[in-house]
């Protein structure tokens, strides 16, 4: 691992050597500063020049190079002179060298990560350092001396072979088979440290005999790694249940670390050993992780607990089964894989120091950190206020974290608090750090503003300050981005008439509404308290200042014939566009709305959907090539789309219309479009259906007593009554071909004229569900002969029925007939009676 | 006009973009086609898809080392992550 690692440029002018190169006597005294911050024993344990500021302040340059000759002990004797004393103060962490006073204080007799991973992890977890090394960075020349003495944790330090295997002091020779005798552990009462106890962990790992007898080798005490657990489970063989006690040494630790705990072997213990430190990933990280998310921490901590009272044989397989001696070779030779892969790797152990470790952790976090917390976080912000709402609410936690203005968190959380309960704290540790993070790294863009410049500038760009300016760990995201404008251009209408709107303009609109709409979103969203008058007003202002740039972009005040399809009705053609029908409207004011509805039936035959409304099913779609077949079902899909997305609010908007515009409405209907070709199709249905059954709840609103104010204006009723007639005679001759039955019927050609002709006996080829569904098309053009029904005078009502006289009869004696389904037949007959019903007739009087 | 749109098209998948929502085809390595409503995507082109009908066109050899002609495998899927290190190319159908 070189300095380069993180980014930096760790040729330093002048400063490479600086620690061997100094005088030898000062060289051991610098050594024990090293180790005193690298076992962090004591509150003190950062120098007299840490202690002002108690920071750790990283330098990362330095050391390392020097560090790096991992096998570099050799010249040890020549370096420090006397390899007898050196060899004493070697054991960092075991055997600390002579104390200074500070250093006194009584330590408690048992290690723990806290004593000796240094409390500054909990004191101040996030200490600074990013901000600090960058500002320090410059003046580093000056503050040699110092870095010297605060300079924590060398990696060479702990990736010394002394340091990782605890008290052995001559670096042994580290391969992988060869264990370490058992009198280089630590005299008892001496503290261990963490690494020696993992090393121990490890030790007993590979230790484990593996005699060949099956039973016996299932007595072992052994710890396992979840690999063998699986393929144990998989093998179907029960795990070996372990009955011998822990080593004591182990059981002494194990109440200070859950995660390490070896005793008993539990089935589904974590891979515990080396193995977790091997991925570098230690558990003080873990525990920095942990304590700031707590619900993405470790969960099988909780898991191990549950397990550990007579939990053993709660997972077991039922019967005991005995393992094959095959299966026991393979296990062994698994086993034994595993373990030196786990040794293998251990090599890497604490390469990395803690505090190497919390400096990648907050930089990795500050990278989460973003200027729009809530936007970033969208999904989990939507996800989590939905299952919070389903579990009543129980924790109001914040769901963003404002950590810096502009910058912050998203945390929210399907289960309240992610920080937890002591969240808070670090919550706040957190803000001030990156706080502090972003503004120094905005300072620091702020002189920089040269180099951006050069952004956007090909080939390779000669930076003559890459030395001092190494990428920026953190961006800060420049405030002012450059909006173009180019659906203005878009807009802008260079003649009475244009081409229709490519394709591929069409969906570059609809990406620029999205954004829209989602910006607007955003904005009603954190909109600021009532109280504070002036930010309403502002906040009014810029909403609406929004809504009229997403009211451009939707080119509904393009002149009518601008183009084949209007530039609105090509937005409103592809799913996308219809989907956001419904989004946005409710953001556009009510007279945009009304116009927007009044331009959409205006223009309402060149909409995909009812231009090239999908034809009607055939009896048998294997007739149909498989092109044929895939453009049916995206014209189907299409339609379906509509009636969800655009009709609903079609309706909404409908509902608010008074009898004068509704009756206006319907006579565009009745003047610009084909009636019965647009009313062939299920958009068109739905629209007259709402117009006509709003017109009426609008005609019969005068009875109600309740509101005497909503009378109905004479003029208006009667206009509407004008506009009603009009409509009626144009629709009445073409009314039967609006159902779908019919039209099928008129399709279809050879023997599936017959069969779709002979309703009762084709609904035999339908099978049940078509069938059913081609009952609900019917439904709801029985539903709009319904709503004329109850529109139309008494005269006409005659007229209504004699039109239909064919229909009715023929969905009556097919839900008669004794071959039909029950279901359909029902269905059949409840759409003839929602028209009958409307003229005060029923299905039943139908003579057979 | 069209200049319009593509005055604000700046980098390659910003046009990926008007794509959204929308069904794409999908060429990958390994010989497989993709088509599929494009849902999400990133700078790795890494993509997520919805109804997706995965093509994997396949040439035989017998025994004499002479290649049968190709044939297509087809598969369905309803939802699928394409790690983007397998695209070749991604293109709206029409």
């Amino acid at each position: 691992m070189s300095g380069g690692f993180f980014g930096f440029d760790t040729a330093l002018p002048g400063r490479d050597n600086a620690p061997s190169a100094s005088a030898p006597g000062g060289t051991v005294h610098g050594f024990q500063a090293r180790a005193d911050a690298d076992s962090f024993l004591g509150g003190g344990g950062l120098g007299g020049a840490g202690e002002e500021e108690d920071l750790a302040v990283y330098n990362w340059g330095e050391g390392m190079d020097t560090g790096l000759l991992e096998g570099g002990d050799d010249f040890n004797d020549e370096t420090f002179g006397d390899v007898g004393d050196f060899s004493q103060d070697f054991q960092f962490s075991s055997q600390p060298a002579p104390t200074p006073a500070y250093r006194q204080q009584p330590r408690g007799p048992i290690a723990s990560t806290k004593s000796h991973f240094h409390p500054k992890a909990q004191v101040d977890l996030f200490a600074a350092t990013e901000d600090d090394f960058y500002s320090s960075r410059p003046s580093t020349k000056k503050s040699t001396k110092q870095n010297k003495k605060k300079e924590p944790e060398p990696l060479w330090a702990k990736a010394s072979p002394a340091n990782q295997w605890g008290a052995s002091p001559v670096a042994q020779p580290r391969t992988p088979t060869q264990q370490p005798a058992p009198a280089a552990r630590p005299p008892p009462g001496q503290i261990l440290s963490l690494d020696e106890i993992e090393a121990d962990l490890a030790r007993t790992n590979i230790n484990v005999p593996t005699p060949p007898p099956v039973q016996q080798q299932q007595q072992q005490p052994r710890v396992l790694t979840l690999e063998e657990i699986e393929s144990q489970m998989v093998a179907g063989t029960p795990p070996p249940v372990a009955h011998q006690p822990p080593q004591a040494q182990h059981q002494q630790h194990a109440s200070q670390h859950s995660i390490h705990v070896p005793t008993p072997p539990q089935r589904n213990t974590p891979p515990v050993s080396a193995g977790l430190n091997g991925s570098g990933h230690s558990q003080q990280q873990q525990a920095l992780l942990d304590q700031m998310f707590p619900d993405l921490g470790s969960v099988p901590a909780p898991q191990q607990q549950q397990q550990v009272p007579g939990g053993q044989q709660a997972m077991a397989p039922s019967g005991p089964h005995q393992p094959s001696p095959e299966e026991m070779a393979h296990m062994e030779e698994l086993h034994r894989r595993i373990a030196g892969k786990i040794e293998a790797m251990s090599k890497h152990n604490n390469l990395m120091g803690n505090s190497d470790k919390d400096f990648i952790t907050r930089i990795q976090l500050s990278q989460l950190a973003t200027a729009d917390p809530y936007s970033s976080d969208f999904y989990a912000q939507v996800y989590s206020a939905l299952i919070r709402r389903q579990q009543a609410a129980d924790g109001q936690g914040p769901t963003v974290v404002q950590v810096a203005p502009g910058l912050g968190f998203g945390v929210g959380a399907p289960t309240g608090n992610r920080f937890g309960k002591m969240g808070t704290a670090s919550m706040q540790r957190l803000t001030t750090q990156v706080k502090k993070l972003v503004s120094t790294t905005a300072k620091r863009q702020q002189s920089n503003m040269s180099n951006d410049a050069l952004q956007g500038a090909l080939g390779r760009v000669p930076r003559a300050r890459s030395q001092v300016a190494p990428r920026q760990v953190l961006a800060v995201p420049a405030a002012t981005k450059t909006k173009h404008q180019p659906i203005n251009q878009l807009n802008q209408s260079t003649g009475p008439t244009r081409p229709a709107l490519t394709r591929k303009q069409v969906m570059f609109a609809l990406e620029e509404l999205y954004d829209d709409v989602l910006e607007i979103e955003q904005m009603r969203r954190d909109a600021p308290p009532p109280t504070d008058v002036p930010a309403v007003e502002a906040w009014n202002a810029a909403c609406v200042a929004k809504v009229d740039e997403m009211w451009n972009t939707l080119m509904v005040m393009e002149p009518l014939g601008v183009s084949n399809p209007h530039p609105f009705i090509s937005l409103m053609n592809p799913l996308k566009g219809q989907r956001l029908f419904p989004r946005l409207l409710r953001h556009l004011p009510q007279q945009q709305c009304l116009t927007l509805l009044t331009l959409l039936i205006a223009t309402y035959p060149q909409l995909d959907v009812v231009s090239r409304a999908p034809p009607p099913p055939v009896a048998d779609s294997s007739l149909l090539t498989k092109a044929d077949r895939l453009d049916r079902a995206r014209r189907e899909a299409e339609t379906d789309s509509f009636l969800h997305h655009v009709i609903p609010g079609v309706d909404a908007i409908i509902n608010q219309c008074n009898l004068g515009l509704v009756s206006g409405l319907l006579g565009i209907c009745s003047q610009r479009m084909e009636v019965w070709k647009v009313g062939a199709t299920r958009p068109g249905v739905a629209l007259f259906t709402a117009l006509l059954s709003k017109a009426q709840s609008l005609v019969r609103a005068p009875q109600d007593p309740n509101h005497p104010e909503a009378q109905q204006d004479p003029a208006e009723l009667e206009q509407w009554h004008k506009m009603f007639d009009y409509f009626l005679q144009i629709i009445l001759p073409h009314l039967p071909e609006l159902f779908p039955s019919t039209q099928a019927q008129k399709v279809a050609f050879g023997p599936g004229a017959y069969l779709i002709g002979a309703d009762a006996a084709g609904a035999n080829q339908f099978n049940e569900k078509e069938g059913l569904e081609i009952e609900r098309r019917e439904a709801e053009v029985w539903g709009l002969a319904a709503a004329l029904a109850v529109n139309a005078p008494e005269d006409q009502q005659t007229n209504l029925v004699a039109a239909l006289r064919e229909n009715i009869l023929h969905s009556v004696t097919a839900a008669r007939d004794s071959h039909t389904p029950r279901a359909r037949a029902e269905m059949k007959l409840r759409n003839v009676n929602m028209f009958l019903h409307g003229l005060g007739l029923d299905a039943s009087m139908v003579p057979t | 006009m069209e200049d319009a749109v593509n005055a604000t098209i700046s980098e390659p998948l910003d046009i990926v973009k008007l794509s959204l929502g929308e069904r794409v085809f999908m060429k990958m390595r390994g010989d497989r086609t993709i088509t599929g409503t494009l849902h999400a995507y990133d700078a790795h082109m890494n993509v997520v898809l919805s109804n997706v009908e995965e093509s994997i066109h396949i040439v035989d050899v017998n025994e004499d080392g002479i290649p049968q002609a190709p044939r297509v495998e087809r598969r369905s899927l309803e939802m699928l992550f394409v790690r983007g290190d397998g695209v070749i190319l991604l293109s709206p159908t029409q």
